[in-house]
């Protein structure tokens, strides 16, 4: 049986504006989205900003209700069945909101432990358990308006892994997190999928759904455009060789130009400090560089390399060229 | 089963410390001072004079337990409101609500802490007319006085559940509560006779919480016993009952509707 399936699921979402003349808004954030999840599987859904992924998950953990389509945990309806659901999923939202600040990171567990209905001796147990595993062990009695953004982070985890959930969603758990704490949270993520949990990771990271993900369903603009391995996504690109080129204030009119090269697959540009890095993916490899040199004409150019497709590449291609 | 019902009132009690702590440990000894024991202080002078300026007589008592009770309301209303409306601030309402834990435990064990701290706040009120206006307790039945503010600063928390569930689907909720608040000041007869106000004012505070209390309390601290009350406690604690039923089920609602509009995790 799948863990987790979801079926054409959709979700518009309506604002109303005005006083008198109340004009009515709608949003498409989920269009018509379907996968599986197998059991122990730990699944990414990527996207940039915006995509649907958080609003995915707020579905799939009873806290939305979906505007169509339907959706599955463990065999149960996440709508009809949403009581039952709950006790056997455990979820994470990324930031730093969602805890009670003003209370000590024990005092946390202890609480969300009786929501959970966690056995007072098991409570005990697990606790204690939980705080070692995510590196708390030691600062569970301050408050956690004293900690980190790494530490709350990890005190997101081990709260929702108090009632021993089957199934796991974790939204953005690393944002915001510096490059260390980032990593310890990726090998804690590593390690709870050893313990046979299903794991769904939203994440706008490429590396990070790269070295975790078995498999990765990429969502833009609400659907669902490429689900697959890391592996088999990266294939989409390997025909092609990634020219990035080193610049400075390049207008839209120019990446248009670029773009309507016949060589030219795609294109992004990414923003590195005062520079730009312009990124062409091309089936013609290094022999692409004197044509896009002379397009660039007048613009300060700096390194030019050539480079084998990533992940990312492939992500970039899937959810269009110029979003940084 | 029994499992179960234990769990839940583990929920229940565990929820309304753990919430309290969580949600209003801003409340130094410093600010709990001056939120809870002077600035009623100063609320009862301005009652106590501005009532002998108008009234043309010096009965102090009659505001005196009038704004005492008064503070078991803005304990009950504020207080009960913060405890849910405080979880969307901290962003744990969407954890809450994904939770299995039971709604009603949930939902009316915070009223607990907000119920014993308006009763701390009738006993500070009613002390400071010891103090400064010398209320009379030689003719009290303690017991009856005890029951009268347990209940009244009870129905008062029914309506602090009742505006708490709102916050489930606006921000703005503070504005609805300063309007009761201030409903309550002019319709319960804390500070003016319900007699003396209109007729339609009259039928409005007939169907509010604390408008038998004052009049129950008053009666049991002139020396009144608590069969002379009873009939008039036992509606007051219907009230507060009813109120606390109607607040559950808005809160169930409200809390479907939040999951239809996606407006769960707003603040």
């Amino acid at each position: 049986m799948d863990a987790i399936t979801v079926n054409h699921l959709n979700r518009v979402f309506k604002s109303t504006d005005g006083i008198i003349k109340r004009k009515v808004k709608e949003v498409v954030a989920v269009e018509d989205v379907s996968f599986e999840i197998r059991q122990g599987e730990l699944f990414g859904l990527l996207g940039p900003n915006g995509a649907g992924k958080t609003t995915s998950v707020k579905m799939l953990t009873t806290l939305l209700i979906p505007t169509g389509g339907t959706a599955t945990i463990m065999g149960l309806d996440v709508v009809k069945d949403a009581a039952k659901v709950r006790p056997r999923i455990g979820f994470i939202f990324g930031g730093e909101r969602g805890l009670y600040w003003r209370l000590s990171g024990l005092d946390n567990l202890r609480y969300f432990a009786s929501l959970y209905y966690v056995d007072e001796k098991v409570a005990k147990k697990r606790i204690p358990e939980l705080l070692e595993m995510v590196g708390l062990k030691g600062r569970e009695r301050e408050k956690v308006e004293g900690y980190s953004r790494g530490m709350r982070q990890r005190l997101h985890i081990a709260r929702a892994l108090l009632h021993d959930p089957e199934v796991l969603f974790l939204d953005e758990p690393t944002m915001g997190l510096d490059p260390v704490g980032a990593r310890e949270l990726r090998t804690t993520v590593k390690n709870m999928q050893s313990a046979n949990k299903t794991i769904l990771l939203t994440t706008h990271y490429m590396f990070e759904a790269d070295a975790l993900c078995q498999r990765i369903a990429v969502i833009n603009k609400g659907k669902i455009v490429a689900l697959d391995t890391p592996e088999k996504l990266k294939e989409n690109v390997q025909d092609l060789t990634v020219v990035e080129i080193e610049l400075y204030g390049i207008s839209q009119d120019r990446i248009a130009r670029i773009k309507a090269l016949d060589f030219v697959v795609d294109v992004s540009v990414e923003d590195r400090d005062q520079r730009q890095v312009l990124h062409v993916h091309t089936p013609k490899g290094p022999e692409a560089i004197p044509v896009l040199v002379e397009n660039l004409n007048g613009l300060r150019l700096g390194r030019i390399i050539t480079r084998e497709p990533t992940l990312e590449d492939a992500y970039v291609r899937l959810v269009g060229g110029t979003e940084n | 089963m029994l499992n179960h019902l234990t769990a839940n009132i583990r929920i229940f009690f565990e929820g309304a410390y753990y919430s309290y702590r969580a949600l209003f440990r801003w409340l130094r000894p410093a600010t709990y001072l001056a939120s809870k024991v002077f600035a009623p202080l100063t609320m009862m002078i301005f009652f106590v004079y501005i009532g002998a300026y108008a009234s043309g007589s010096n009965n102090a008592s009659f505001y005196v337990i009038g704004n005492s009770l008064i503070f078991a309301a803005s304990s009950g209303i504020f207080g009960v409101t913060m405890s849910v409306g405080g979880e969307r601030w901290s962003g744990t309402l969407p954890y809450l609500f994904g939770s299995p834990a039971n709604r009603w435990a949930m939902f009316v064990g915070r009223a607990v802490m907000h119920i014993l701290d308006g009763m701390l706040g009738v006993f500070i009120g009613l002390g400071w007319g010891i103090l400064l206006f010398g209320l009379d307790f030689s003719h009290t039945d303690p017991m009856a006085l005890l029951l009268a503010i347990l209940i009244t600063t009870f129905s008062t928390s029914g309506l602090g559940l009742l505006m708490g569930c709102l916050s489930l689907i606006t921000r703005n909720v503070m504005l609805v509560n300063n309007t009761v608040y201030f409903s309550l000041l002019v319709f319960s007869g804390a500070n003016i006779p319900v007699a003396e106000l209109p007729r339609w004012m009259q039928s409005i505070s007939q169907m509010l919480p604390l408008t038998r209390g004052v009049a129950c309390t008053r009666t049991i601290i002139n020396g009144g016993s608590l069969a002379d009350v009873l009939p008039l406690l036992q509606v007051e604690f219907l009230i507060g009952v009813m109120l606390t039923i109607l607040g559950y089920f808005l809160f169930k609602v409200f809390e479907i509707q939040a999951k239809k509009k996606g407006t769960l995790d707003i603040f």
